[in-house]
């Protein structure tokens, strides 16, 4: 994922040649891996054929249409369990850089929810918030309270002495700095923390699943793999790796949009559009 | 609001600063009882269900019995840091050897590159029942899920870490002669020793979610199924006392993992570097 941008036919071309290699050792290992069941070197109940997975993913999405239901649970579940701990987080973040003395007292008991697994709580969240998707939100927050309160504190009370003073020379209000220098300066560490949060809210809600549910892509993949329907198991694990994919590429996007000086193409676009409001600004 | 972009220095060192640090322990003590007292006289006067949000005193009982009284958390205690052991250093032996061949061969690294990102995305703990099902019930699958789950941070790391080669001791060394197998030793496995430190970090604490998880799906033995169990009975109490035993637990490994750090990569350090310097000179002398 390169800055520079080459013409546009020119960069379609590159990528499809540079696609070629990869695309051609991935068909080489799924017919390596397929060759290799077939002739019995790696059993079949285990590792079950490429060919299979293909088919039982064709079932899952296309002819049964099984999966829409749970991918939208655990979807629903992990988001929803990462914007609550999310915003949890990012309060108590902000509340501990502007007061030392909050931060004195909330950190230890932060260092204590970080220290221990918060996968341990598991089966206490679902006793506390029953069987249904509040559980698995409610794990989903917990393990994903740390990072980002962490990155986002990291970010906000680390503070640039020159650039302070260069604000404060020029007659900044103490809300002025925190939102146009602090906030600014701690926007790349909280994306970093948020990406991770993601992650784990993910696993959250999977691993609630695995406890105790009755919808889900991690009861769907438990049930398959105790009935020792491989195929279809691993079918619903890559569906998670897609929930994996989309979470952490909407939050890269959103970290390219809002972080955008942080990327030479994204400045300058950002730039262009300023220029832009303010040249139709200037013409009314 | 008033000292708003103002960082609040705190002074190290003793003296004067002793009187406040001293205060300031008795406030945080202060707070942890008031809370600890506000829960259990809640609990007490019947605002808390004590049946889902067990009361401090309950716990401290719970903590008693699995302990002392009845002893059963130690089996279960002993099962599971034979696991986590196991798989912590299983996973990070494999992260480490993968991480630096893949990280020493550019071929190698960019047609593993998109695979390694697909298995980021994935919830890695989400293969736990998939190998159950591979492996059969029983500790191989366990073990097997916790090399899964640990695996990935050392490799990352000790990828990034092998290919941060410093362009300027790399000209230094190859200037002087070194053979490939000097640099690798000298220059870039030392250099990477800090980065890999970090990812080991994050492998153990995985390992600990890991077994966890292991022992929740398969309710045999160890930590996780004695919560399970316990939840499942309602006895909320001694559930908490098992997760206190897991706080305790996860900052032994922090620390542990700290103190390993400053004896491995111990140049990071003032005082690892005075102590190896002093034992280097005594060698020397001697």
């Amino acid at each position: 994922m390169s800055d520079h941008t080459p013409p546009a036919e020119h960069r379609l071309i590159d990528g499809v040649l540079r696609l070629l290699p990869h695309l051609a050792l991935f068909a080489f290992l799924l017919c390596l891996w397929e060759a290799a069941v077939a002739f019995g070197l790696i059993t079949s109940i285990i590792i079950p054929r490429p060919s299979a997975i293909g088919a039982a993913i064709v079932e899952l999405y296309v002819t049964k249409g099984t999966i829409y239901k749970h991918f939208s649970i655990t979807l629903t579940e992990a988001v929803v369990g990462f914007v609550i701990g999310a915003a949890i987080a990012i309060s108590l973040a902000v509340s501990s850089s502007l007061s030392e003395r909050f931060k004195r007292y909330v950190i230890p008991y932060a260092v204590v929810l970080n220290v221990t697994p918060g996968i341990a709580l598991t089966p206490v969240v679902i006793a506390w918030f029953g069987y249904g998707m509040g559980s698995k939100m409610a794990l989903a927050a917990i393990l994903c309270f740390f990072p980002i309160f962490v990155n986002t504190l990291t970010g906000l009370v680390q503070i640039d002495e020159e650039r302070e003073e260069l604000f404060k020379s020029l007659g900044a209000s103490n809300t002025q700095i925190f939102t146009k220098m602090r906030v600014p300066a701690a926007l790349p560490l909280m994306f970093a923390g948020l990406k991770i949060g993601l992650t784990t809210a993910l696993i959250g809600a999977v691993v609630a699943e695995f406890a105790q549910a009755t919808d889900g892509v991690g009861v769907l993949m438990s049930r398959f793999s105790f009935q020792l329907n491989m195929a279809a198991s691993i079918a619903t694990l890559l569906s998670m790796t897609v929930i994996g994919l989309l979470l952490f590429y909407t939050m890269e996007f959103l970290d390219d949009r809002i972080v955008f000086w942080r990327r030479e193409s994204r400045r300058a676009a950002a730039s262009r559009a300023r220029a832009r409001s303010w040249q139709s600004q200037i013409g009314k | 609001m008033a000292d708003l972009a103002k960082p609040v220095q705190i002074k190290d060192g003793a003296g004067p600063d002793k009187a406040l640090r001293y205060r300031r322990i008795m406030t945080h003590a202060g707070i942890f009882v008031t809370l600890i007292l506000v829960w259990e006289l809640a609990s007490r006067a019947g605002w808390l269900d004590p049946l889902f949000y067990p009361r401090p005193s309950n716990i401290l009982n719970s903590v008693w019995l699995i302990y002392f009284k009845n002893g059963n958390i130690w089996e279960h205690l002993g099962v599971t840091m034979g696991l986590v052991f196991m798989g912590f250093v299983g996973g990070s032996v494999l992260g480490i050897v993968l991480g630096s061949l893949v990280g020493l061969n550019s071929l190698v690294r960019r047609f593993l590159k998109p695979y390694v990102i697909v298995l980021e995305a994935t919830p890695r703990i989400a293969v736990a029942p998939l190998l159950i099902a591979a492996f059969g019930f029983g500790s191989t699958s366990k073990i097997a899920i916790i090399i899964l789950v640990c695996f990935f941070a050392p490799f990352i790391n000790t990828l990034s870490g092998v290919m941060n080669v410093n362009a300027e001791k790399l000209e230094l060394f190859r200037s002087m002669g070194a053979s490939k197998w000097q640099i690798l030793r000298k220059l870039v496995f030392p250099d990477a020793v800090p980065i890999i430190m970090a990812g080991e970090r994050l492998a153990l604490t995985a390992a600990l979610s890991g077994a966890l998880v292991a022992e929740f799906i398969q309710r045999d033995q160890g930590i996780g199924s004695l919560i399970l169990v316990y939840t499942r009975n309602l006895n909320m109490a001694s559930s908490f006392a098992c997760i206190f035993t897991l706080t305790i637990l996860g900052f032994l490994i922090f620390k542990g993992m700290e103190l390993l750090d400053q004896y491995i990569a111990f140049w990071k350090y003032e005082a690892g570097r005075e102590r190896v310097s002093a034992k280097r000179r005594r060698a020397m002398e001697g």
